[in-house]
């Protein structure tokens, strides 16, 4: 039945995007495949007794995995939904209301994304530590509260700092949608007599629920595997989460093996999330909001809350960027911190810890080669991540759901696991140690992010609009460029900009498989995160976010280039 | 891309998919040596080779002597390390601090390529020993402090033995052992007065301290636990250990994965009392300025960073000159400049024991092999029944 499905599909000329996205999933599935056949070896690295289930018995006897696994699902789920949600209502704010400085707060919650999440960390640790924090200082000197009323290291402040993170990606995956919108579907409402906030609680959001789970998904299996907050944040408060233990096992015990056992586990959930995902979304059509109706985005006037909708724009654009980028300056500009020093920062400054970041010479060295792969990792994996969603969605081919399963697959693992995938793979070929290797690890690692954005958006475009083509014997690359392509645009260009930010200052995957001899992006930048020396690392941080920030806005605003909109 | 050149490639990587097992059969001895220091610990070191110490000064004689071997066996090594032409090291240092060494032997070595890769313990130990299970001749030296005896425990690193070990502080006889990784006891110095401080490192777990002190994990492969260690081979005495362990873990205080980030902390006034610092870091920031200072009467624990070679090494010559280069005065000089503590008896610098703690201080050496090889194990056996049980 599916083969002779698969066939008919073929002829109705599916044959490319079924192949690309057949390639696209080897190359995805391999290193999957890889690091998934070493769980089920023991012993460590160096020597290996193949085939046997030792580590996974080791995985299932940890008694110490349920509460582990406990905080990390509080705190990938909390963080995913304030990011998603947040995400979600800037992206509803800016897209559907008449916010005042339009062209300034489209853009304000994408800065945020600019700043790496552990630039962020540390931030937050100056703000909010319990007894050092700038925030509970504040309030004990002018307040004369004595008691810690912030805690960074607590699950709380776990959730806030990672969840505020989360903000940009859910920006992004919703704003097309909202931009995208068919009017009917709203005015049918108002013609009912629905008022503007039930029409958009009953018939908006609820439309946007495939582009929202999708970042949610995203947001959560980032969280779940994210590595800096729970280390930085969660173990000086007693707060074990769950991947601690893959790293423990590759950091303490050199065993690929039993890492990978334990991240069968984030696998586990993931594929569980994503079965989540693809039951939500099976009835596609329920959610397309763009039909062959033609659609134009209808601006809801807000009246006077529209000064509370830009307070909230603002407000976000403070705690996601203007307040933790302040403090790294001030952290950079004195000789150390603590909160008296923070305090009297004008009459101890000094810029030593620029000077020491800028003599390093490999600070603009590995620049060029990340530029120019993080642009071409970018612009692949959105094309073969649309192609792979079309395939899903618009071929006929059948069991392309499997795709949706392979092409998130590698988000399940943490990058250092996935890594060594790779480094198994391509050692003792030509690929090792070039280029190419590092292109395809990058490819491998940020596939999903390009994938999921295409799927969410995708599901949001009526199969009228192709159907109308493929009646008029559009091939599938007439259906693909002219009618698919064009409708993705705003969604194309946001997981664009995200790839290419993520790629670029991308250190974890990276790392295996650069050659020695060869800088690949801002090393020293990021070393200074990784060794811990704050002072040194703020300023490279703020120099790096200066760098960036003026090429975004010479590029929107000189350039005219939209990341979104 | 040809044609041709993708099907071989293909071909590799499938080869690879399938026949990675059959690496594993040459690491057999490696596995022999773990299993036989979880057993026994003190044979497994003895066979190992072991590290040795020499806490007093090393004499002019030594000096001389071991100028003259060095003399001697560069004279040796540099023709054939020439012919080589290529040094890869892999490297948990700084990456200025690689550029700055690889450039200076460069220099006093000129027809030697010197490049280099950086990463992470861990991810040096994964790369390493990915190469080496796919046979691949690929790097010469690793340079670092955790990651050179575990890939030796695996059987990737080739036996050496300096000939300049007369003067090392640490000497490993199968490893040159080029820097020391110092671990202080730090504080606060607004946070705590110096006459409240703890006099050793056994009474940082007085009940007094709780609430000022933070810890590095002990249950990772950080300075807390090859303190630990140190402490364990220096007392000789289970009851004493596990009752230090006992009364740390009583304070019930935060413990950070993080050694820099919770020295941070403690700078931030946090806390007040940092167990432990790196040396190099606290005079740093006491050079600074920073409200911080080390306890003058805790020993210091001395750890060592050793330059492994390669098992597979494609240049083993430029390797060993490499080794011998970095113990020389010069490459101690160099070693120094960029901060890092120097290996040798014999060289004064401000971050040296003397210079730090005075002519009497006994360090702490972290020489139990069966700790270094397997920090897991060690940790499984030694401290994990009473920090977690």
């Amino acid at each position: 039945m599916t083969w002779k499905a698969n066939r008919l599909a073929l002829r109705q000329g599916s044959l490319f995007p079924l192949c690309a996205s057949t390639v696209a999933g080897i190359v995805i599935i391999t290193p999957v495949l890889v690091i998934m056949w070493r769980s089920f070896t023991s012993g460590k690295m160096g020597f290996t007794v193949d085939l046997n289930v030792t580590n996974y018995l080791r995985v299932f006897a940890d008694k110490d995995i349920w509460p582990m696994l406990n905080n990390s699902l509080v705190y990938a789920g909390g963080s995913a939904l304030l990011g998603t949600g947040l995400g979600g209502l800037l992206a509803w704010i800016v897209a559907r209301t008449n916010t005042p400085g339009k062209g300034l707060v489209e853009l304000m919650p994408l800065y945020p994304l600019l700043m790496p999440p552990i630039m962020k960390n540390i931030a937050w640790i100056l703000l909010l530590a319990p007894k050092s924090g700038i925030l509970n200082g504040m309030l004990e000197q002018f307040l004369g509260i004595t008691y810690p009323v912030f805690n960074a290291f607590s699950m709380a402040g776990m959730i806030w700092t990672f969840g505020i993170a989360c903000v940009p990606l859910g920006y992004l995956f919703l704003l097309p949608v909202f931009l995208s919108f068919d009017p009917s579907l709203e005015e049918s409402a108002y013609i009912a007599g629905s008022r503007p906030v039930h029409t958009m609680l009953k018939i908006t959001f609820p439309l946007a629920l495939p582009a929202f789970i999708s970042a949610f998904v995203l947001n959560f299996l980032r969280a779940l595997r994210s590595f800096e907050t729970p280390v930085l944040q969660g173990t000086p408060g007693n707060i074990k989460v769950f991947v601690s233990r893959v790293y423990d096992s590759m950091a303490l015990e050199f065993n690929t093996g039993l890492a990978t056992a334990y991240s069968v586990v984030l696998v586990i959930l993931s594929i569980i999330t994503l079965y989540f995902y693809v039951r939500a979304t099976r009835f596609s059509e329920r959610y397309a909001t763009i039909t062959g109706k033609g659609y134009r985005v209808r601006v809801i006037d807000i009246g006077p809350w529209k000064y509370v909708t830009f307070a909230a724009v603002c407000l976000y654009f403070l705690a996601g960027i203007a307040i933790p980028f302040v403090v790294l300056i001030v952290v950079s500009i004195i000789p150390y911190f603590d909160y008296e020093t923070f305090m009297t920062f004008p009459s101890h400054m000094g810029l030593n810890n620029y000077r020491t970041v800028l003599r390093h010479a490999s600070f603009l060295n590995g620049l060029r080669n990340s530029v120019l792969l993080s642009v071409v990792i970018a612009v692949v994996t959105v094309f073969v991540g649309i192609v792979m969603a079309f395939t899903i969605h618009r071929t006929r081919a059948v069991g392309t759901k499997i795709f949706e399963f392979i092409g998130t697959l590698p988000l399940a693992f943490p990058p250092l696991v996935l890594s060594v995938g790779l480094v198994i793979i391509f050692v003792g070929t030509p690929l090792y140690n070039s280029l190419w290797a590092l292109g395809l690890g990058l490819f491998v690692a940020y596939f999903p992010y390009a994938f999921r954005n295409a799927s969410g958006a995708i599901v949001n475009i009526h199969k009228e609009l192709d159907e109308a083509a493929w009646v008029h014997g559009a091939r599938w690359r007439h259906v693909f460029f002219k009618v698919t392509l064009p409708i993705l645009k705003p969604a194309v260009g946001g997981a664009l900009f995200y790839i290419f930010i993520e790629a670029i200052r991308n250190v974890d995957v990276a790392v295996l498989l650069t050659a020695p001899g060869l800088e690949y992006g801002p090393v020293t930048l990021f070393e200074y995160f990784r060794v811990g020396q704050w002072a040194e690392a703020a300023a490279g941080g703020v120099i790096y976010l200066i760098i960036l920030i003026v090429a975004v806005s010479v590029a929107k605003f000189a350039f005219k280039m939209k990341f979104s909109l | 891309m040809q044609w041709n050149t993708m099907m071989v490639m293909a071909i590799a990587l499938s080869a690879n998919l399938f026949f990675a097992p059959a690496f594993s059969a040459e690491k057999a001895p490696a596995k022999e040596t773990v299993k036989e220091a979880a057993k026994a610990p003190a044979a497994a070191a003895k066979k190992a080779g072991g590290q040795q110490v020499k806490s007093e000064a090393a004499s002019a004689t030594a000096t001389a002597k071991a100028a003259k071997a060095y003399a001697q066996v560069s004279a040796e090594l540099y023709p054939k390390a020439k012919q080589e032409g290529n040094l890869i090291v892999y490297s948990v240092w700084d990456v200025e601090h690689l550029r700055v060494i690889t450039e200076a032997f460069m220099k006093r070595y000129p027809g030697i390529k010197a490049t280099f890769w950086q990463g992470r313990n861990p991810e040096i130990v994964t790369r390493a020993l990915t190469e080496f299970q796919g046979g691949q001749a690929s790097f010469d030296v690793v340079l670092s402090d955790n990651a050179p005896p575990v890939i030796r425990a695996a059987g990737g690193i080739m036996d050496y033995n300096t000939v300049q070990r007369d003067v090392l502080y640490l000497h490993d006889p199968n490893m040159a052992t080029v820097s020391l990784q110092i671990q202080a006891l730090a504080f606060n110095t607004k946070k705590i007065k110096p006459a409240d401080l703890p006099k050793s490192w056994e009474e940082v777990a007085s009940p007094k301290y709780k609430g000022m002190i933070a810890l590095d994990d002990p249950m990772r492969a950080g300075p807390l636990s090859s303190m630990l260690s140190g402490l364990k081979t220096q007392w000789k005495d289970d009851a004493r250990f596990n009752n230090f362990l006992r009364n740390l873990k009583a304070l019930g205080v935060p413990v950070h994965k993080s050694t820099s980030a919770m020295f941070r902390l403690v700078i931030s006034g946090e806390y007040a009392i940092c167990m432990p610092a790196l040396l190099h870091d606290v005079m740093e920031e006491m050079h600074k300025g920073t409200p911080v200072g080390y306890v003058k009467t805790v020993p210091p624990v001395v750890f060592p960073r050793q330059a492994g070679i390669y098992a597979k090494s494609p240049n083993p010559n430029a390797a060993k000159l490499f080794a011998e280069w970095l113990i020389s005065d010069e490459g101690q000089k160099t070693t120094d400049s960029i901060g890092r503590e120097t290996s040798r008896n014999d060289f004064k610098s401000k971050t040296s024991i003397e210079s730090a703690y005075g002519k009497n201080m006994k360090p702490l050496p972290v020489i139990d092999q069966f700790f270094l090889e397997d920090p897991k194990a060690w940790l499984d056996k030694f401290v994990k029944p009473i920090w977690e049980g």
